[in-house]
């Protein structure tokens, strides 16, 4: 990557205007029923930054673990998903918290005014038996401290904002379309002018033109309030998009960080770079490759990289070790033996 | 919620036929404030009079008038109906919601309470108590025995919406937004119960009613209140069927059944109000 050259989507990176940084995560599932322990470990030791206005997006298969990484960023877990080590810190208002040592009070004063969350399946967010006005007023009134009439008018200013017609407030969800209540569900979430909006899944089952709208007001609002956000969809087009920097998931790890542009085009893991390949391009009719085998099952994670069953470039070492995520360009981080070998590593690597 | 029952009124064929027959019930029951016999005085008109002119339902062989009595017994039975269902309603909704939401050993505790309930055999439990009582046994003593006797399968039916509430989209983000457990229970999910509530609040009312009567015309009640179930039980005491008096046990049964029907079409129009869903359907359904 030539450094002069002007990207277009520039990423500030500065330590100080760090909002998110996530070191070492480690979230797993854990049952003990009838003596019978079992563990998931859905994410094990993700570490990633977040800058101020960023978009960062987050890919990978189903059941990669990327649902679990951001309800566990957000802190909106619950058993058997348990956090077993690693820390999430969040610098809001100048001040740098690990929101797991925050207390249930200051975790409620943090949540919508500084950080907010699209859940997955956010079509239903709004309860079917209540008016969208109510709804808002359930969720994000009690963190404005402002009288109901002030509260109203600016939900309706935000909606007008968003273009969207503030009668939606009296319908109830079942009135409005897929496409309507995503947005009033992005709507929700952003009335309070967060900081940080994680948004799972915000586009899925949305047909493509209702789905560019939707991540175009998604786009719209983030930059207005100037916030950052974590985006989460197995929809690389999507990501190519939306996305300042990508960072590609696989069986609870992260493999692969870097700007968008440079993960699309200079893929370095074997598994992002497959699921490039896979993206559809005009003019282009041979035949795409699948990738053999099955994700791995996470209660009994394969030793090593977890990608080696299914890796055309797996050697030895890849068996025995997990590789680190190390820098492989500015700002880009990949984790493998092969193509993104460390310094220390290199002649293992290459001899086996 | 007047304007939504003005519109319920005018538009709704079900709600204006329920309000119509309900109300002409309950206008029959306050009729009982201006009876001018009270209820247990006998022989205060002759006896065994077919209904006629001065004596619209005719007369009983105890010497009182059928409609007056029957003013004071429909009155007693709607006030006990109304007084069990609301009681059980009340328990089967705070058990069944925190229950289905809260789970863990709350649900455990709640739940071995409620089947506990279920179990037991409720018609022995009530003569029991009657047996006990005696002379004490009043209608508001019987309506808290069965109100507490009256909840539990509901409330399971409302711990099992309760948990599949729980674990929908919008009750996540009631958790992420920091509601308490008490605010995503009463503001979330009761809303949601309610049509649930109505329909049971009508069993229930059927059933409690039907269980006083039954309890009445046997003599496990105190048979000094006039009820519809007293009102049958001194109608057999004097074979009135046999004797063909046949106005003392008709006219209390045809106005308890005017008084469900009117109560069943109400809650069903109700219900439409509550339940946006149901509102749909109706519009599916009426669409050719």
């Amino acid at each position: 990557m030539s450094a002069g050259a002007p990207q277009p989507h520039a990423v500030p990176q500065a330590q100080d205007e760090r909002v998110l940084a996530v070191s070492d995560l480690r979230a797993w599932y854990q049952t003990r029923h009838f003596g019978v322990s079992r563990e998931v470990r859905a994410v094990d030791g993700v570490s990633l930054q977040v800058a101020r206005g960023e978009i960062y997006g987050l890919a990978g298969e189903s059941s990669c673990g990327k649902s679990t990484l951001v309800k566990t960023i957000a802190r909106a877990i619950r058993p058997p998903l348990h956090v077993v080590g690693g820390t999430v810190r969040f610098r809001f208002a100048g001040r740098e918290r690990d929101i797991y040592a925050l207390s249930q009070a200051e975790l409620a004063r943090m949540r919508w005014r500084h950080l907010s969350y699209i859940l997955q399946g956010s079509m239903n967010v709004l309860n079917p038996v209540r008016r969208v006005r109510q709804s808002f007023v359930d969720f994000a009134y009690p963190h404005l401290d402002q009288p109901m009439p002030e509260f109203l008018a600016l939900v309706e200013a935000h909606l007008a904002r968003i273009r969207l017609d503030p009668a939606v407030l009296d319908s109830y969800p079942h009135a409005l379309s897929g496409g309507m209540r995503q947005r009033v569900t992005i709507a929700l979430a952003s009335v309070c002018r967060p900081d940080f909006i994680i948004a799972d899944e915000p586009t899925t089952a949305l047909d493509v033109v209702v789905q560019k709208d939707v991540l175009g007001m998604l786009r719209a609002v983030q930059r207005e309030i100037r916030s950052s956000m974590i985006l989460v969809t197995h929809d690389i087009g999507v990501h190519a998009h939306v996305a300042d920097r990508i960072g590609i998931m696989y069986a609870g790890r992260l493999v692969e960080e870097g700007p968008t542009r440079d993960v699309l085009r200079k893929a370095r893991h074997p598994y992002t770079a497959h699921l490039v390949a896979s993206l559809p391009r005009i003019g282009d009719d041979t035949p795409k490759q699948s990738l053999e085998g099955a994700p791995p099952n996470l209660a009994d994670p394969p030793p090593g990289c977890r990608f080696h069953p299914r890796c055309p470039l797996a050697t030895d070492i890849c068996r025995k070790e997990a590789p680190p995520l190390i820098d492989v360009a500015a700002a880009h981080r990949a984790a493998c033996w092969v193509t993104a070998p460390p310094a220390q590593h290199a002649a293992p690597g290459a001899a086996a | 919620m007047l304007t939504v029952l003005r519109d319920l009124f005018r538009y709704r064929f079900e709600f204006r036929l329920g309000a119509i027959l309900t109300g002409c019930i309950v206008a029959f029951a306050a009729l009982s404030f201006v009876s001018p016999y009270p209820p247990q005085d006998q022989f205060v008109v002759p006896p065994d009079l077919p209904p006629s002119s001065p004596y619209w339902f005719g007369t009983t062989s105890r010497g009182q008038e059928v409609f007056w009595q029957l003013s004071f017994a429909i009155r007693n039975t709607m006030l006990f109906g109304f007084a069990v269902a609301i009681l059980s309603r009340l328990i089967a909704v705070a058990v069944g919601l925190w229950s289905g939401y809260r789970g863990g050993l709350a649900d455990r505790v709640l739940m071995s309470l409620n089947d506990t309930f279920i179990v037991i055999p409720l018609f022995p439990l009530l003569v029991l108590f009657y047996f006990v009582l005696r002379d004490n046994m009043s209608w508001p003593l019987l309506a808290l025995a069965m109100a507490s006797l009256g909840w539990a399968y509901d409330a399971r039916l409302i711990r099992a919406v309760a948990l599949s509430l729980k674990t929908r989209e919008f009750t996540q983000q009631g958790v992420f937004s920091g509601m308490r457990a008490s605010e995503i229970v009463t503001q979330e999910h009761l809303p949601y119960v309610l049509p649930i509530v109505f329909y049971t609040t009508m069993n229930n009312m059927t059933w409690s009613i039907g269980l006083e009567v039954t309890l009445s015309v046997l003599g496990f009640t105190n048979i000094d209140t006039p009820t519809v179930g007293v009102m049958i039980y001194w109608a057999n005491q004097h074979t009135a069927l046999v004797a063909g008096i046949w106005w003392w046990i008709a006219f209390p049964v045809l106005f308890v059944v005017i008084l469900f029907i009117g109560l069943f079409l109400l809650a069903v129009a109700m219900n439409e109000y509550i339940d946006p869903r149901s509102r749909l359907a109706r519009m599916g359904g009426a669409t050719p």
